[in-house]
């Protein structure tokens, strides 16, 4: 049997189009799939393993109630060593996977913008739970915020502070990196608008081992509250002992670090009957007992925001998916924005058209080690 | 003055520990010539092992604490054997490499087996510190100075006055020579390894309650204590002392004086500063006169 041209020629199609076919085949029985970058290892490897417990709690309900689209959702994490290059590695891996829809980000603000530029030059949705204002204010129409950005941290904390504990000469403690040095300034903004502004604005580098120096600020600034911006809570710990230890026992306002259990483990009586902003506080709402309910069967530890954030983002993405009717980027994208009265763990989700999905905070009380909710505090500017 | 004594003693407090880990570099570099890079992951694997025997099993601190450090001087041993040996008549580059991948296998080892999250160890004592007039001074950092204060008496007494420190002495001078008068210098070495393991371990076990037991723990502290014994004068076992505890001082008052966010750069300033102006150290010899 002799070759023809027109055999040769079909041939070759045949040959080039088979795996395309192919994958076309396979992609269409296949699951959605959703990348999410997680410190498995590093400083924040206990706290990322609860973002991921939270986002897999999530996706078991999504799965349970029909999928995304009809079809099973399946989660890809890649660690992200809780570094600034880690997470930047572990996105580029994500996003080399052509199948996988939408991501999730970090939780760390500095993380995020590390992987802000390539998020832009791929195209697709990222969810984040990073609270440093400008994640969402800076051109980037890719990020979608779970946790409410600290410009209302900073008034929350601000407002209770000043009016409902009535204390007017604030210290302000923060970490240097994007975080805290964003809490910080907020904070100071809103104290300033407040008539109080802070007698002492201290920065901190992050896993310090020592806080005796900041302590003895504090206290020679006679400061009669402190609020803080604390990004690990191995130094949030070792700050709170040291603080007590030298006898500063003012009240203490912080951000959502000091509220959760890994500071309240390491940290203890040190934290007793201080306050924190709470984006997940489990007596705020029913959305909320009810995630605090099924997360702790699961995960047999309390729930707290590092777990709440990412079951949140994999409710809202699977919904807004299914909305759009489509996996296609920019029709996800206009499905989260239009997202409104979302009822979530966090709080009710209302996306604004910076991909910001909450509004305002919940004030908490440690007391004697339990986290009590004391009140919600919402913005509407 | 108030001020001045309790960042004094806030200083000399977290120097101490910068001094234990400096003087297991020194050891080692003076019998082997090489830097120890998982002296640091000592500190961090002994602070475990007592959350292992103390916490977790509920054993007496002291009892935990011993076996902690036998454990660590079997460490130091099949570090020895598994690190350093096999590597013993190549250059210290691939030495040096081999401990930074054991530091690297011990710290992810620690990981698997136990987790990320970082762990609570009480200290020695149950009051958290005393008030002396205007200075606070918390118990564990007393506990850490005098436990520094006793081991630059004991090294003083080991190596001057014993058989045993000569011999160590002696390996670490000049290892043909000690070997031509029938000192075993494979024996001295795995001496030097298991003093090293445990005084890594003591001060991860002494600084623990106060930095809490995590798998970073070790190498924060590595780093400084690297840098302690370049000030002090690398294979000195007085500048490793002098070193930490001029360290942690210099960092306290210029965090306190100066900038906090910088406190780190104040030690790694002074560290430059040495490397340029006095490379061999407040103790070293200068290279050329030892040639």
């Amino acid at each position: 049997m002799s070759l023809t041209r027109r055999d040769f020629a079909a041939g070759i199609v045949a040959g080039l189009a088979a795996p395309s076919i192919i994958t076309s085949a396979r992609a269409q029985a296949s699951t959605i799939k959703i990348g999410m970058c997680a410190p498995v290892t590093g400083p924040a490897a206990e706290s990322g393993g609860y973002a991921i417990k939270g986002a897999k709690l999530a996706l078991d309900a999504v799965n349970k109630a029909g999928g995304i689209l009809g079809k099973q959702a399946e989660l890809i994490v890649e660690d992200d060593q809780t570094t600034n290059p880690g997470i930047v590695l572990a996105f580029s891996k994500l996003a080399a996977q052509s199948d996988i829809v939408a991501f999730l980000g970090s939780i760390r603000s500095t993380q995020v913008h590390a992987m802000a530029p390539d998020v832009l030059k791929l195209g697709k949705p990222v969810m984040i739970g990073g609270t440093d204002p400008n994640l969402t204010h800076m051109g980037n129409q890719w990020l979608f915020r779970f946790r409410p950005n600290d410009s209302y941290s900073g008034r929350v904390i601000a407002e209770y502070g000043v009016n409902t504990l009535g204390k007017k000469k604030w210290a302000i403690l923060h970490s240097t990196d994007a975080f805290g040095t964003a809490g910080g300034k907020a904070l100071s903004a809103a104290l300033e608008k407040l008539g109080s502004p802070a007698v002492l604005d201290q920065g901190y580098a992050n896993q310090s081992q020592d806080f005796t120096p900041v302590v003895l600020a504090i206290k020679q600034s006679g400061a009669d509250i402190l609020g803080s911006y604390f990004t690990f809570e191995n130094d949030l710990g070792i700050f709170a002992r040291q603080l007590r230890q030298l006898g500063v026992n003012i009240p203490w306002v912080g951000s959502p670090s000091i509220v959760n259990i890994t500071a309240l483990k390491l940290a203890g009586p040190a934290l007793y009957n201080t306050y924190g902003v709470a984006d997940y506080a489990e007596d705020s709402s029913e959305a909320s007992k009810a995630f605090g309910k099924a997360y702790r069967e699961v995960a047999k530890v309390a729930p707290d925001n590092q777990s709440s954030w990412t079951y949140d983002a994999i409710n809202v993405l699977a919904a807004a998916i299914n909305k759009a009717g489509s996996t296609e980027p920019g029709k996800i994208r206009e499905a989260i924005l239009a997202i409104k009265k979302f009822p979530g763990a966090e709080g009710e989700y209302n996306f604004d058209q910076n991909g910001d999905g909450l509004h305002g905070y919940n004030i908490v009380k440690n007391d004697k080690g339990n986290i009590a909710f004391d009140k919600h505090i919402e913005f509407t500017d | 003055m108030d001020l001045v004594l309790q960042l004094l003693f806030t200083g000399i407090g977290i120097g101490a520990v910068y001094a234990l880990v400096a003087l297991g570099f020194v050891l080692i570099f003076r019998a082997t010539n090489v830097v120890n890079f998982a002296q640091g992951e000592f500190s961090m694997v002994a602070a475990y092992l007592m959350v292992v025997f103390a916490v977790d099993l509920g054993w007496p601190y002291w009892l935990s604490f011993l076996i902690a450090l036998a454990g660590m001087a079997l460490l130091g041993m099949i570090f020895n054997l598994g690190v350093y040996y096999p590597l013993r008549h190549r250059s210290y580059l691939p030495v040096i490499i081999a401990t930074i991948g054991a530091s690297i296998l011990l710290a992810n080892s620690v990981l698997a087996i136990y987790g990320p999250q970082p762990q609570v160890l009480q200290g020695w004592f149950e009051t958290p510190g005393i008030q002396l007039g205007p200075v606070y001074l918390d118990s564990q950092y007393l506990l850490i100075i005098a436990v520094t204060i006793a081991l630059v008496i004991f090294n003083y007494w080991f190596f001057e006055h014993t058989l045993l420190g000569k011999k160590l002495q002696a390996t670490s001078q000049d290892k043909e020579m000690a070997s031509l008068l029938g000192i075993s210098v494979s024996t001295m070495i795995m001496i030097t390894f298991i003093y090293s393991a445990v005084l890594g371990g003591l001060a991860g076990i002494l600084v623990a309650p106060i930095l809490f037991v995590s798998i970073q723990m070790g190498s924060t502290i590595a780093l400084k204590a690297f840098a302690a014994t370049i000030i002090g004068g690398f294979g000195d076992v007085a500048g490793a002392i002098i070193g930490g505890l001029a360290l942690g001082v210099i960092e306290t008052f210029g965090a306190a004086y100066i900038s906090v966010p910088y406190k780190d750069g104040f030690a790694f300033l002074v560290l430059v500063a040495f490397l340029i102006f006095r490379p061999q150290g407040i103790f070293g010899e200068r290279v050329a006169e030892k040639a």
